[in-house]
């Protein structure tokens, strides 16, 4: 029972992740990319290949996922975000950062392969370590360094209070003076580093595997979803949630059924409460 | 109501339909046969997917998932109960409209980016469920897809049914698109508030197009697991989904004879130049981002575009031809 909390913790933890990369790019662009997963899942595949093809120490492999996923940031708001927003059609977005998933996923599956690899430890541990296992540790660490990090960014410094402001009111931010072309770039490659940190973290647990990005968009939206746009310990609630009722469902109903109760408890949460836990309600736009 | 269609434009159908109609006999092998066949088999259910995306603009990219349960229902139904494949083939188009409704009351509410997670999360569930229940769908090995019997068994014969029903398919949708259906999806596509306002009743015009595409989807699943004659839950992969998707955004939204061309220009293409098929998926990614980025209204709009350049429309010109010495003398005389 202490393996299925803590390892649905753990999970849910990386969808948390997931979902606060989510929430950093929708507070300047209101854009949600599908390429939020990709990034996590670059993190990982690029940490295993420096660490563990290249031989090079666990601290080189963790800036290199972060500067990965960062340049990964960078070129998702130039490619796929700046001409589509300048554009003004509705839901374009989606269709460029799916496109961009695609391409990233299958030239990852063709120059890393399709079979999922194992992520090197970084800590020297024993395996049979059971619930105290570094693989279920990092993940969990890494989202409450991340959400602690975020909100000190949106409170403490000038650039999060630029943030802020934009996720408030875009227009008003560029009235006010705000470059916000330069703001959403800025924000695209700080979510780039926090995917690429935590596709690292989560390693481990999900082994570094090219087909990741799909599951981690699906179910980083997810627990976002249910814990509402927007809020920062909303996507560490609804992560912790969705991680502990998969590791219970397949505890009890077997493995076959994840991704059905994920979606279950998006389908009720979107019924009893379409913002989300602690999401801002919507107001229709007329 | 009547319309004059431009004798060009009969031409062009009428040549179309010749072409498709004595294809078996100038294709060159069966394997170019097989091409046609599935060709009309994606463009049953695109037809249908297109009304959704190209008209609602509503962005399913699950309906591989709709596809798989035509395939298993029909696979299970006609082979294994022993059904007549006729009927099998009809309650698979009747159970793919079900799950088209069950899936779409919940999700056609949710706004655009939620909506196409909750459909791609619907695909993924779809290949879940057949995996943990081998007794029924035959899990990871897969079930065998029955022929149709005699006037369709043979690969010409099969061409033939499918190529008729992609017929039929394109027919409806036609007619579905052109009338006050069309038009009432188009609004909504357009500005769902606007449509609203004009008294469209968005959700239930959204629902009509999805079940309608749902029975496509169904009817082609069906079609689909008798040309494979073989099928596993490896054949319903994402990006099939995402294949469906790019054929009508590359042909461009809201037209009928792009996403036909998409189709058939994007299922040739990989399997015609060796190069790409290695590459399949990167391919079609590429190629939607480009579309999207370079001319979000299609292909077409390339077309129209270099057409006007190499045949610009006539101008009415005016020809002035000015007396110039007189204008000198009357300069020098202000001077």
């Amino acid at each position: 029972m202490g393996t299925v909390i803590v390892s649905g913790l753990a999970i849910g933890m990386v969808y948390a992740a997931v979902a606060l990369v989510y929430n950093v790019m929708y507070s300047t662009s209101k854009v949600l990319s599908v390429t939020t997963g990709h990034i996590a899942m670059l993190g990982g595949v690029f940490g295993a290949y420096i660490i563990a093809a290249l031989g090079l120490h666990w601290i080189v492999g963790l800036v290199g996922a972060i500067v990965v996923g960062a340049v990964f940031g960078w070129l998702t708001e130039v490619l796929a975000i700046r001409r589509v927003l300048a554009r003004s059609d509705e839901h374009l977005w989606l269709l460029s950062t799916l496109a961009l998933a695609t391409i990233v996923q299958h030239a990852v599956a063709l120059w890393w392969g399709t079979e999922p690899k194992p992520f090197p430890r970084l800590i020297p541990q024993d395996f049979s370590a059971g619930v105290m296992d570094q693989k279920f540790w990092l993940p969990v660490g890494c989202a409450a360094v991340m959400a602690l990090g975020l909100e000190l960014f949106y409170r403490r410094t000038m650039y999060g209070k630029v943030f802020m402001a934009m996720s408030e009111d875009a227009f008003a931010a560029r009235a006010r003076g705000i470059s916000t072309d330069r703001i959403r770039l800025v924000s695209y490659v700080l979510s780039g580093a926090l995917g690429g940190l935590a596709g690292f973290a989560a390693g481990q647990l999900t082994f570094a595997f090219f087909a990741l990005g799909h599951a981690l968009t699906l179910s980083g939206f997810i627990a976002l979803a249910v814990g509402g746009l927007g809020s920062n310990v909303g996507a560490l609630i609804g992560g912790a949630a969705l991680g502990l009722l998969s590791a219970f469902a397949s505890y009890w109903f077997g493995g076959e059924y994840q991704q059905t109760v994920a979606v279950g408890l998006l389908m009720v949460v979107l019924l009893v409460k379409p913002e989300g836990l602690l999401g801002a309600r919507n107001v229709r736009p007329v | 109501m009547t319309t004059t269609v431009p004798a060009s434009k009969i031409a062009g159908l009428v040549f179309g339909a010749l072409l498709i109609a004595t294809l078996p006999i100038w294709a060159g092998d069966q394997y170019q046969l097989h091409l046609a066949a599935l060709i009309a088999v994606y463009w049953i259910l695109i037809a249908g997917l297109n009304l959704v995306v190209g008209f609602t603009g509503q962005l399913s990219i699950g309906h591989v998932g709709l596809l798989s349960i035509g395939a298993y229902g029909f696979a299970i139904l006609a082979g294994k109960a022993g059904w007549s494949p006729y009927a099998a083939m009809l309650a698979s188009g009747a159970l793919g409209g079900v799950c088209g409704l069950l899936l779409g009351l919940p999700s056609l509410r949710l706004p655009g980016f939620y909506f196409a997670m909750a459909t791609m999360a619907f695909a993924m569930i779809v290949n879940e469920l057949v995996m943990a229940n081998p007794d029924l769908t035959g899990g990871g090995v897969g079930l065998p897809g029955p022929l149709f019997p005699a006037p369709f068994g043979t690969p010409t014969g099969f061409y033939y049914l499918v190529a008729g029903m992609a017929a039929l398919v394109t027919w409806l949708t036609w007619n579905i698109a052109r009338r006050m259906w069309g038009r009432a999806f188009i609004s909504i596509r357009d500005n769902p508030v606007a449509a609203q306002a004009v008294g469209v009743p968005v959700l239930r015009a959204k629902l009509a197009a999805f079940v309608f595409s749902g029975v496509s989807a169904g009817v082609a699943g069906a079609v689909f697991a008798s040309l494979q004659s073989y099928i596993t839950p490896d054949t319903f992969v994402f990006e099939l989904s995402l294949f469906f998707f790019v054929c009508i955004i590359i042909g461009g939204r809201g037209s009928l004879i792009g996403p036909l061309i998409g189709t058939a220009a994007l299922t040739a293409l990989p399997e015609l130049v060796a190069p790409l098929a290695k590459l399949g998926n990167l391919f079609y990614g590429v190629l939607l981002l480009l579309v999207v980025l370079v001319v979000p209204e299609g292909i077409g709009r390339v077309f129209e575009i270099v057409g006007e350049r190499l045949r610009p429309r006539e101008v009415h010109r005016e020809p002035v031809s000015p007396d110039l010495p007189r204008l000198a003398r009357a300069l020098k005389e202000r001077a």
